[in-house]
């Protein structure tokens, strides 16, 4: 390799670990703001204080899900294993929310503890079958999902 | 809701975005040629008038 | 061709530096690429064809998402090719700034618009699938945002590059913007597994199974292989028209041209 070349090779790569480091820096800052979403178990370690707006995500308890007579309010409760939130909602929910499924709650905490939503986003997983595979594995029990049918 | 209108929306997107992209060099190619031509026959008009 | 060489007195070449020398000359390269793009064209469509048959027609409705699901057939190979043309790129801007291979900095310049198509293309087909799965068109989650922050990057690149008049100089400032906007490709890709996103992670892994079953992953797998040819044809097909742009005045071009009217 000519000098020249060494020499822009060494000015690209210091450029580049310039770079690196100071994105690096940047991302590890910005880690906290970056969460979509805070979990059951994350708002029990670190509460938020009622009125705040966050996002809550988790699995809707297969079981819990109530909707009120003809209105458009739904309860249902969002957990992740360990935690649970119950979730108050008025309007429509979207087609993929079901009982088991992943489910992204915006709204804030009130004085009872409940989580008032104003929107609800489902959230599903990187899992594709046809519905026959998705029957079979259901009923050996591999499928984690319980909600079928709905929507 | 039905997904039909959503399938149809992103397929055709893409056609469209996907087309655009590989029609575009062609059709510079084509006034690059173009512009060549022209030079070609400037330069052989001041060749003629200098001999 | 050995004439040179001989004459030098330098060692002999081996075929693949041979190759690459003759890559650089633009005659040549124009020629040689020239032959291939029909070609790769040609596969494209078979290849799209056959894939948008199988994922569209022959693929099952998926258990949970039903038809929508449809529209990963799209959105995936584009998302892989928005990812895998800016790693393209990255590597041949790298080449381009310390080796200033001319052919180089054509190839790593005109693979931006391309980079850029696939990823409106990843940003508009999710969107549309977000809509009926999730119930949202846009959110600002990390996958979302870094992927939006990858076609702004490709647009500052391709901008930058027909910013600056003189095209070897515009050239080598759009190459080092494009290494050090390879940090965002890491962020893109790690962001399903560094933080709560809304976007799921991801189906396909190489080296662990995956998880989506085998009559939905062909027309996926077809369709990714397309995808390579349409950016192998595309981007040679570019190359040649930024020669002939650059190379106006020169006289392989009249050649050329002249050769192709007979």
């Amino acid at each position: 390799m000519t000098p020249t070349r060494k020499r822009r090779l060494i000015a690209v790569l210091l450029i580049l670990a310039g770079v690196g480091v100071a994105s690096t820096i940047a991302f590890y800052s910005l880690q906290e703001n970056l969460l979509y979403f805070q979990s059951p178990s994350e708002l029990a370690q670190q509460p938020i204080p009622p009125g705040r707006q966050f996002r809550l995500g988790g699995l809707v308890k297969p079981g819990s899900v109530e909707r009120q007579g003809q209105s458009l309010t739904t309860h249902f409760v969002v957990t992740d294993g360990p935690e649970e939130v119950t979730v108050e909602y008025v309007g429509t929910l979207p087609d993929l929310f079901r009982e088991g499924q992943g489910v992204i709650a915006r709204g804030a905490l009130d004085d009872s503890g409940r989580f008032a939503a104003t929107e609800v986003l489902a959230k599903h997983d990187e899992n594709y079958m046809p519905p026959e595979v998705a029957d079979a594995l259901e009923e050996s029990g591999h499928l984690m999902t319980e909600g079928k049918g709905g929507g | 809701m039905s997904h039909t209108p959503f399938i149809i929306g992103a397929y055709s997107i893409g056609a469209i975005v996907l087309l655009w992209c590989a029609f575009a060099p062609l059709l510079r190619k084509k006034s690059i040629t173009r512009d060549i031509r022209r030079l070609v026959q400037v330069e052989e008009r001041s060749r003629d008038t200098n001999t | 061709m050995n004439v040179e060489t001989a004459k030098t007195n330098k060692p002999r070449k081996n075929a693949f530096v041979m190759f690459i020398h003759k890559m650089g000359s633009p005659p040549w390269f124009y020629n040689f690429t020239g032959k291939f793009i029909p070609w790769f064209w040609a596969i494209f469509i078979v290849l799209t064809v056959w894939g948008l048959y199988l994922g569209l027609v022959k693929a099952p409705a998926d258990y949970l998402q039903g038809e929508s699901f449809r529209i990963l057939y799209i959105h995936v190979p584009a998302a892989w090719m928005s990812l895998l043309i800016y790693i393209s790129m990255a590597i041949m801007a790298f080449i381009a700034l310390v080796w200033r291979i001319r052919i180089v900095e054509i190839l790593a310049m005109t693979s931006a618009p391309i980079g850029a198509a696939f990823t409106i293309v990843t940003l508009a087909a999710g969107s549309l699938w977000g809509r009926p799965t999730w119930g949202t068109y846009w959110v600002w989650d990390a996958r979302l945002t870094s992927e939006l922050v990858l076609l702004f990057i490709y647009l500052g690149i391709i901008g930058l590059y027909n910013a600056i008049d003189e095209p070897r100089k515009a050239a080598r400032a759009a190459c080092l913007l494009a290494l050090v906007g390879a940090v965002n490709l890491p962020i893109i890709h790690y962001s399903v597994k560094w933080w709560n996103t809304l976007h799921q992670g991801s189906s396909i892994s190489l080296m662990g199974g995956s998880s989506i079953d085998t009559s939905m992953l062909w027309p996926l797998l077809i369709m990714a292989v397309a995808t390579k040819f349409y950016y192998g044809a595309n981007l040679l097909t570019r190359a040649r028209v930024k020669l002939l742009e650059q190379d106006i005045r020169k006289a392989w071009v009249r050649e050329v041209l002249k050769e192709k009217n007979g």
